[in-house]
């Protein structure tokens, strides 16, 4: 067996651990996991309407955004 | 006939004719009805599906006007611009329930034109808002917070907090870079350990090598940061610490690994590297999430003192705030309510419990010229007085800032693995030095000397060591919270096992806190159920001791007419015509009946109304003319006091009682509970001036207390313990809160932290035998990298199995 096999392996397997290492480190930054008690019941408020609710409030935001960085 | 119904919005029970109907829905107040129809108009009725059957708190209606929180000034204090030009505020809400609470919230206020995010934190109600100023402004934010039945207030989110959180953030990222590299380098490293003893060609050592450097290099340069940090200051402060030793030996062994992977010689040491940074991170991250959040005073001051006070002006009576109120400024206060400024009574008369700043278990009754102290509360009185000082000169305020100052001069008992930690790293790499020096003039190449130089440092590394204490206290305050007792701080576990001296505070801390009936006479023509209805009008805790005493099942509620208050003596009113009294000696007196004679034979009445110094308080009870029974109330210790006090004293520790009632009640306790040693009538001020007198006499103090008070004492003392039931700046200020109340959890408090300091002691012996024995094998230079990961791994273990035995003993 050709040593490149096991580095390409090596490679693949760290590349992926570290993709889910990232998103790991992307929820604590944004404060996912802060709340444990509201993150366990997030669940109970996951319907397709709250899911809705949050994208309107996504483009809320986003619109508030572009509004304040053009005065001129 | 009525039966109980619950109100559609707060799920509370009342009686179905006092409710409010609507269509097929019952109210309970105009409140709760009205925010039924605007969560239906908003279509946010769903929340009552969320909420299920929890019990809401009903809106009250005297909120002070919301335009106060668009001043300028208060968008100063309390409001922040952020980077993008939003403005972000910090509240706490109060009335949230349940899940379903933070989630009405947050969809009402997401319902909102200009509001950028809302997130309201669960567990402690705090909530931060980021919206556009320039669309809407914060009042009208907490306008709609109160329209949905919460209130809301500001509070500063304190630096303190907000840098807290960071660094634990921090910590979480950088272990979890740390624990995905280790457990990664981890299965490599099996492959490089077969590799060593059956036989690996020099090309796989090499791939493997340089993905164990990849993985390896992010936990020193990223994870390994805080230690480089960390050597950076005890450089600085010429200090030989544990962060340099881990510093030093793991960037040599990183270096050393990288030359032997380039050269393809030897082996390399990058699992090492990793698993170092690892376990001492862990440590450290355990003694960062144990650490205490210092008390934020603001947030204690907004708890306890009324936001707006009644005053006078003009006639009129109107809402101002606290702190606008200037000195002769007439202030209302009614039943209940709590005094915010120092004063002089100038109309009116009543009852006032002081027992939260001097702990006196007895009411006090003022009248007109008498001064009242902020932080007492109004239990009948009502009354105007002229407010002496201002808010920042009150008592209430003083006692704060003595309590900031006290906090700050608190004993620092230096801990013991520190003391440790500071002689070994200089040990180590003195040895690491002699080791290299030695090999290399006792001719050996450069390399080998090096390695074996560095093999020393690795075999010493302090992860052992590193994770004794914090281990071993971890085990130990999940033990104490289990039992009811929070430490606040893990390091206050070893300061309570050094302790020498218990000093508690009487009222409420031994004692149950409240006057309890210990003897009743009863003589001819008593009606038990006329005495409990009588009892049931007056707020006084004499009255309320009396009332728990007689209560028993299926006793009648009569209702009494012309039911008066009569200040300082106790309560009259008329049944079926005729007349009832229930109060003390002087009421009796004063109404013309005699008590020294037909029921007193012993004599020991004090007919000159002076009652409230005697060892217990009496109560009378008269009707039609005579006096027909007579209670005795007396405030007793815990059930469990005796017993608790008897084992802290075997421990070997000192019970000192200071307590601000009088001497006779004071001794009688202290006998009952067997405390040989105590001081009355004490001040706030006393009582921390006494514990200052035991620090100098080289004393390790634990107070344990429970009001308003205690605090200086709390504060100043080595470990301050507070009691659950206690006042609210009281649990702030200390370092333990006992939930149940209990002096049993007391002594266990002691015995949890006597083992668990034991247990560090045996940890370090643990850790430094253990290098006692491989220091010379490394020396000698008979180490490998197997062995090397092998024994730092068990050596933690062995660590962290020991720290386990701590629960052994307290199985219950």
């Amino acid at each position: 067996m050709d040593s490149w096999v096991i580095a390409m392996m090596l490679g693949v397997s760290i590349f992926l651990g570290s993709i889910a290492l990232v998103a790991f480190l992307w929820g604590i930054k944004s404060g996912q996991f802060d709340d444990e008690q509201k993150f366990l019941n997030a669940v109970k408020f996951d319907t397709q309407e709250d899911l809705n609710d949050a994208v309107d409030q996504e483009k809320k935001a986003k619109e508030l955004k572009k509004k304040n960085y053009t005065p001129e | 006939m009525s039966h109980k119904v619950g109100c559609t919005h707060c799920h509370l029970e009342f009686n179905e004719n006092v409710m409010i109907v609507d269509s097929e829905h019952y109210f309970c107040c105009k409140g709760c009805q009205g925010i039924y129809h605007l969560l239906k108009d908003e279509g946010l009725d769903s929340f009552y599906n969320k909420a299920g059957d929890t019990k809401l708190t009903p809106p009250t209606q005297q909120y002070e006007d919301s335009s106060n929180f668009n001043s300028p000034a208060f968008y100063d204090k309390f409001v922040s611009i952020n980077n993008e030009g939003f403005s972000d505020v910090s509240l706490i809400i109060e009335g949230i329930h349940c899940s379903a609470c933070v989630w009405l919230n947050e969809k009402a206020l997401h319902k909102m034109a200009g509001v950028m995010s809302v997130n309201i934190n669960y567990t402690n109600n705090k909530a931060k808002i980021v919206w556009d100023d320039s669309v809407l402004k914060l009042s009208s934010i907490i306008d709609m917070i109160r329209a949905i039945g919460y209130n809301a207030f500001p509070y500063d989110a304190s630096l303190q907090e907000v840098r807290a959180n960071k660094e634990r953030q921090d910590y979480y990222l950088r272990m979890a870079v740390a624990i995905f590299a280790s457990m990664n380098v981890m299965w490599i490293a099996v492959a490089q350990y077969a590799g060593y003893f059956t036989g690996i060609t020099q090309d796989v050592k090499t791939i493997l090598n340089i993905a164990e450097g990849v993985l390896a290099t992010p936990v020193l340069f990223y994870s390994g940061w805080i230690f480089y940090r960390g050597a950076y200051y005890g450089i600085k402060t010429k200090t030989v610490n544990m962060d340099i030793l881990v510093a030093t030996g793991s960037t040599l062994t990183y270096m050393y690994s990288i030359y032997i992977t380039a050269f393809e010689r030897g082996e390399a040491y990058f699992d090492s590297v990793t698993m170092i940074i690892t376990f001492v991170l862990i440590g450290k991250f355990l003694e960062v999430l144990s650490k205490k959040s210092v008390a934020d005073t603001l947030d204690i001051m907004s708890n306890h003192v009324p936001s707006s006070i009644k005053v006078v002006e003009e006639g009129k009576i109107i809402e101002k705030n606290i702190n606008d109120v200037k000195v002769l400024d007439i202030i209302v206060v009614c039943s209940g309510e709590r005094v915010a400024l120092d004063g002089t009574v100038l109309e009116g008369e009543g009852n006032f419990d002081e027992s939260n700043l001097t702990g006196e278990s007895e009411p006090l009754y003022k009248q007109i010229g008498d001064k009242i102290i902020s932080g007492t509360v109004s239990i009948d009185a009502q009354i105007k007085y002229e407010a002496t000082k201002d808010f920042a000169h009150s008592t209430l305020s003083n006692l704060v800032s003595l309590l900031e100052g006290a906090m700050s001069n608190k004993p620092r008992i230096q801990m013991m693995a520190n003391k440790i930690s500071e002689y070994f790293s200089a040990v180590i790499l003195g040895f690491a030095l002699i080791t290299f020096l030695v090999w290399w003039f006792w001719p050996h190449s450069f390399e080998r000397s090096f390695m074996v130089g560095i093999s020393v440092i690795i075999i010493a590394c302090p992860c052992a060591l590193a994770l004794a204490t914090p281990v071993a206290t971890l085990v130990g305050l999940g033990l104490a919270s289990r039992r009811g007792i929070l430490f606040k701080q893990a390091a206050q576990l070893e300061t309570m096992a050094k302790a020498t001296t218990l000093v508690v505070d009487k009222t409420g801390t031994i004692t149950q806190g409240k006057p309890r009936v210990v003897q009743e006479h009863i003589y001819d023509g008593f009606d038990r159920s006329l005495l409990y209805s009588l009892v049931q009008n007056s707020k006084h805790p004499v009255a309320k001791g009396v009332g728990e005493f007689v209560y028993q099942e299926g006793i009648n509620n009569f209702e009494l007419q012309s039911v008066k208050q009569i200040p300082a003596q106790g309560i009259s009113a008329e049944y079926m015509s005729k007349m009832i009294f229930g109060g003390n000696a002087k009421l009796m007196q004063n109404q013309g009946f005699n008590l020294s004679n037909s029921l007193d034979p012993k004599g020991s009445l004090r007919p000159n109304g002076t009652s409230h110094v005697s060892e217990n308080s009496e109560f009378y009870f008269a009707f039609d003319g005579k006096i027909v029974a007579k209670y005795e109330l007396f405030d007793t210790p815990k059930v469990d006091a005796k017993e608790s006090i008897k084992a802290i004293q075997e421990l070997g520790i000192e019970v000192i009682m200071l307590t601000g009632d009088h001497q006779k009640s004071a001794s009688k306790v202290s006998e009952e509970v067997g405390i040989k040693i105590f001081e009355s009538e004490l001040t706030p001020e006393g009582k921390s001036l006494y514990i200052k007198k035991l620090h100098d006499a080289g004393k390790v103090v634990v107070m344990a207390g429970d009001g308003v008070n205690d605090i200086l004492a709390l504060a100043l003392a080595d470990i301050g313990i507070s009691m659950g039931s206690g006042s609210d700046i009281a649990i702030d200020v200390s370092d333990v809160v006992l939930l149940n109340d209990t002096l049993t959890s007391l002594s266990d408090a002691f015995k949890i932290s006597k083992r668990t300091y034991f247990m560090i002691k045996q940890n370090l012996a643990l850790s430094l035998l253990y290098n006692a024995i491989t220091i010379p094998l490394a020396m000698a230079g008979y180490i490998i990298p197997l062995l090397a990961a092998i024994s730092m791994s068990f050596s933690s273990l062995l660590v962290v199995g020991n720290s386990l035995r701590i629960r052994a003993g307290f199985k219950k």
